[in-house]
């Protein structure tokens, strides 16, 4: 063991003096005073192999020369990184390179943007001595995913994609296979792969090796026009560059050293583009006909919004907006909402109640301010809880690995069921679905076991002791011991990071439960980062902006008589014909609510439903009037992600046809259902932003590509505002024995997602997960078909067997488009109880 | 599909070593002895069992001459030796005297499957080059009259 690494190292590289610590490679010290050295097989965030020695350096007293990406410094090395050897052995090693490789440069799709053509064109040589034939390893170029297609005779065998598949995505489905010459990185048995279709592996590729399918010949860079945006699909907020050839959006691209989350994106992110060249889009303003709908134009939509909104009374108006949605139309929805059709009723979602998300905030302290991603996971202890983190936030499922891997933190999972993340885990519990808030509280006593005046203090503020935790644990599906497991790591932790997920809003559960842990853990001394983690992209930004029935800008809580209904009450007054009228942008209610029958039910009781949407969903089908809206590749404003980073979108496209960008609908609703209401409007949204909701004060807005800046925190209090009772779990009957759990599919968020045909390619069918046991108990096998009933709905799917999914338990995404999962939901219910039948 | 009984041998050996991936090498081997190669699906069932991903397995059939992935090969496998101490003493001229008697290429097998020729790397039996190894045995310091008789006296 190296003790303290205080003390810097001293050394020369190109004449220049550097000081870093003990430990730092050549190629980082080189850059802490501008040099660049070449690289080829190096990947920041990958193991180093030091194999394409590319980087290679001469170090004064060493005959040999080193790679500089795997050679730590010394102290008084002198190091000569463009001497006459290092520069001659660098050529011969690009001759090496190109020994075997295909030059095939004219109908390579990574032509122009090929690290090896830079390479050889900045240090390489024309000529080369080699007069052998060249390996082929195949003839045609051969497809491995609907996404990827691979031409192994352009490789440059730096491995970075079987790394990066490995050791960042955690899937390990590529590798490298022959030997020498003849070595292949590819899939096993150069099959179709099933993996997570991320494309990292196409992102790493230096050459092109791993290429992306659907951009296969489409264009070359230097044809492409580009806007730097935020993906939409969730609340990771990765930073994404659209480019566009022709009027085709062909390709979303993250680039290294953009955003935080650098080359990092899932298949969500990088092959979810297309929705933005989709033929299914609305394009036309349209009203209700018979049982269709007929085109009409914008004067005539405002003219007939004016008519009916005469008819309505303010109680009886509401709206929903989602949490996709920028900033700046978030806040102008809740001011058209309040201030020009003068209603409270307001929501930015239909999948959970307004004093759930409110009790969530309050728990995870949103309304502290926000944190860096790398630096808030950093900690002593990463805590997921409540999220299936590998499948709803991929890249946040990257960066835990990559952090719990360097050996920096210890990971522990706390969900129902399997995830990938698992394997990297030190800790994996599986609790029963819906039953986080036992297991929260059975945690809460054993960290207190033997200190009666700590836990007596946390009674004062709600816990309960009065259950033992023998009994909590069994209720909760886990055993005594694992608690104390868990409970002795949190003990030796001295920083804990809790990542708090949409379990915790969904299944109405644990909001109580984490917001005592967290006084729990700080009366122990603890330092505690509670980040949220969130599925739509602005869920942040959409509490933040007041689109909630109880709170205004700012997380500012509105008194009583200020108070409006959520969502879910707006369904209801509507079921009771007490809706006159309902603006829903972009938020698909019937295909969300947890109910359908009653939603589609509720809606067409609306007096006048207004859907602005991109495509048409099942709530448009609902609509008196459906106004074509815009996609986030459309518009500016900002995103705040779910750690509070605040992010700059930019359009590549205007919105097709007669769409209009949101914000100007609204702009128009506005002036329509209130005369004069947009005069004395302010032309600065983010400005009139900055002056009610102060958190957002240090945002720079104007700053295009680069970050705006992290949310800071406002001094109002959420504690005690949101008093709820918890939904209490099913208990599985004999006639319907599982609990039924839901959430996003890897390669789906919402429904928007679900436009997309690359996506949809993906997707090979509908699947219902179970766990080993249940499988067997059932006598059912791998890939059958099975179906699926709940007391009022059955559907059939086919069975998947998922290792580590505890017994009794059954998950099917939320995102498939011909099964609607929230029919299996009665009202009210978070878990419906199912059985399976073959 | 394996069998039963190299299923058997492989758990066997579970606790010669420290963790189940160690187990993969001697794994495949045992399987590998039942027809004289390795399936696809033998590599995923062997995977399944150690708890490893099927490529790793491809990987590590890929790497080491002595496994044949996906290969068919004739009752006696011949593979010589052609790395460079092996080289010097002759070994392409064995195999060319092998291909010649038995009337196959490297990589072939003979029509009544009794023989496949491979080319393999240093068996570290380099004193005693050129050399080759036939199944499991050794066979050293070849010479064009030797190797035929060798490869004549196997049933
Ligand atoms: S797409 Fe992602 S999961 Fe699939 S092989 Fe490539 S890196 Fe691995
Ligand atoms: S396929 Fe690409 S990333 Fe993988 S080893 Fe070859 S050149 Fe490197
Ligand atoms: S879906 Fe989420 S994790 Fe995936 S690329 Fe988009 S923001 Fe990142
Ligand atoms: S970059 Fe250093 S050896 Fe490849
Ligand atoms: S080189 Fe042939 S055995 Fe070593």
């Amino acid at each position: 063991m190296v003790e303290a690494v205080d003390d810097k190292l001293i050394l020369e590289i190109d004449g220049k003096e550097v000081r870093v610590p003990f430990g730092t490679l050549i190629l980082d010290a080189a850059k802490e005073v501008d040099v660049t050295i070449p690289t080829f097989c190096y990947q920041a965030r990958l193991s180093g192999i030091g194999s394409c020695r590319m980087c290679i350096v001469e170090i004064e007293g060493q005959k040999k020369l080193q790679p500089a990406c795997i050679t730590p410094v010394m102290d008084g090395m002198k190091i000569a990184t463009n001497s006459e050897t290092v520069v001659s052995a660098r050529r011969s090693m690009l001759e090496f390179l190109l020994s075997n490789h295909a030059k095939d440069c004219p109908v390579c799709d990574k032509a122009g943007e090929c690290e090896l053509q830079d390479m050889v064109y900045s240090h390489g040589q024309r000529k080369s001595k080699f007069e052998e034939k060249k390996i082929s390893l195949h003839v045609k170029d051969y497809i491995i995913s609907p996404v990827i297609i691979k031409n192994s005779n352009r490789c440059v065998q730096c491995v970075r994609c079987v790394r990066v598949c490995r050791e960042v995505v955690g899937r390990g489905v590529l590798g490298s296979v022959g030997r020498g010459a003849y070595q292949e990185e590819t899939s096993f048995r150069k099959g179709e792969l099933d993996c997570d279709s991320c494309g990292m592996c196409i992102e790493v590729c230096p050459v092109g090796c791993f290429m992306r399918l659907p951009y296969r010949y489409k264009a070359r860079p230097w044809d492409l026009k580009s806007a730097i945006s935020v993906c939409p699909y969730c609340a990771t907020g990765c930073k994404t560059t659209l480019q566009e050839r022709d009027g085709e959006v062909v390709r979303s691209i993250a680039f290294k050293g953009l955003g935080f989350n650098d080359w990092l994106m899932c298949a969500r992110g990088r092959f979810g583009y297309d929705i933005l060249n989709s033929d299914k889009r609305l394009t036309k303003p349209l009203r209700k006909k018979g049982d269709g709908f007929e085109e009409i134009s914008w004067s005539e939509a405002m003219g007939m919004i004016s008519a009916e909104f005469a008819k309505t009374s303010p109680e009886k108006r509401g709206g929903v907006a989602t949490a996709s949605l920028p900033n700046e139309e978030l806040f102008f929805f809740q001011k058209l909402m309040r201030e020009a059709m003068g209603t409270p009723n307001l929501d930015s979602t239909s999948r959970w109640s307004g004093d759930t998300a409110g009790a969530y905030m309050a728990a995870t302290a949103i309304n502290e301010g926000g944190r860096t991603i790398y630096k808030a996971v950093n900690s002593d202890t990463v805590f997921v809880l409540g999220t299936q983190l590998s499948e709803e936030n991929p890249v946040i499922d990257y960066i835990v690995r990559h952090v719990t891997d360097s050996g920096r933190s210890n990971l522990v999972i706390v969900s129902p069921r399997a995830m990938k993340l698992d394997a990297t885990a030190h800790q994996s519990l599986r609790h029963t679905p819906g039953e986080l808030a036992k297991f929260l509280n059975a945690l809460i006593l054993c960290l207190y076991e033997g200190d009666a005046g700590g836990l007596a203090s946390l009674e004062e503020v709600g816990l309960s002791s009065k259950v033992s935790i023998a009994e909590l644990a069994k209720l909760a599906g886990v055993t005594v011991d694992e608690l104390r497991q868990l409970s002795m790591r949190l003990k030796r932790s001295e920083t804990i990071s809790i990542l708090a997920g949409t379990d915790i809003l969904k299944l109405d559960q644990g909001a109580r439960g984490l917001r005592l842990l967290k006084l729990a853990l700080e009366a122990m001394g603890k330092r505690l980062r509670i980040l949220p983690i969130l599925d739509r992209a602005n869920q942040r930004g959409a509490w933040g902006m007041g689109v909630h029935p109880s709170l205004g800008p700012g997380f500012s809580p509105l008194s009583d008589d200020e108070k409006g209904l959520d969502c879910y009450g707006m369904l209801e007054a509507a079921a009771a014909g007490e809706m006159d009228l309902m603006y829903v942008i972009g938020e698909d209610i019937a295909g969300m609510y947890p109910d359908r029958a009653f939603a589609e039910d509720a809606l067409s009781k609306v007096g006048f439903l207004i859907v602005q949407e991109t495509f048409m969903t099942d709530t448009a089908l609902k609509a008196d009037l459906i106004l074509p809206g815009a996609l986030a590749g459309e518009k500016t404003g900002t995103f705040t992600n779910q750690v509070g980073r605040v992010q700059n979108l930019a359009p590549i496209q205007s919105p097709p046809g007669g769409a209009r960008i949101d914000l100007d609908i609204m702009g128009d609703i506005a002036s329509t259902v209130s005369k004069g209401f947009m005069d004395d409007g302010c032309t600065d949204i983010f400005g009139c932003i900055q002056k009610v909701v102060p958190s957002y004060l240090n945002i720079d807005n104007k700053s295009t590509g680069k970050d705006c800046g992290s949310v800071i925190s406002t001094d109002v209090s959420l504690e005690a505002f949101f008093n709820v009772a918890e939904s209490p779990g099913a208990v599985p009957t004999e006639e319907y024995p599982l609990r039924l759990i839901t959430g996003n599919h890897l390669f789906y968020s919402g429904n928007l997602s679900s436009y997309s045909d690359i996506l949809g390619s993906l997707l090979k069918e509908p699947v219902a997960e179970v766990g080993p046991e249940t499988a067997k108990a059932l006598g059912l096998e791998d890939g059958q078909n099975i179906n699926v009933a709940s007391e009022g709905y059955l559907d059939s799917f086919r069975l998947k067997i998922s290792k580590g999914t505890p017994a009794g338990v059954v998950f099917i995404a939320e995102n498939y488009e011909d099964k609607p999962i929230n029919r299996f939901f009665k009202r009210g219910e978070t878990i419906p109880l199912v059985k399976i039948t073959s | 599909m394996l069998s039963d009984c190299a299923k058997e041998k492989i758990k066997k050996i579970y606790g010669n070593y420290s963790d189940l991936h160690s187990v993969s090498m001697t794994a495949m081997q045992i399987v590998q002895r039942e027809i004289g190669h390795l399936t696809k699906e033998d590599l995923i069932e062997i995977a399944e069992m150690l708890d490893m991903k099927p490529i790793e397995l491809d990987e590590i059939g890929g790497f080491y001459t002595m496994y044949n992935v996906e290969r068919p090969v004739g009752k006696y496998h011949v593979q010589v030796c052609e790395n460079l101490p092996c080289a010097l003493v002759g070994a392409e001229h064995i195999i060319t005297v092998i291909e010649r008697h038995l009337k196959i290429k490297v990589g072939e097998t003979t029509a009544d499957k009794r023989y496949t020729l491979s080319r393999v790397q240093c068996l570290g039996s380099c004193g005693t080059a050129p050399m080759m190894q036939v199944n499991e045995e050794f066979y050293e310091d070849l010479t064009e009259r030797n190797v035929i008789e060798i490869l004549d006296g196997f049933e």
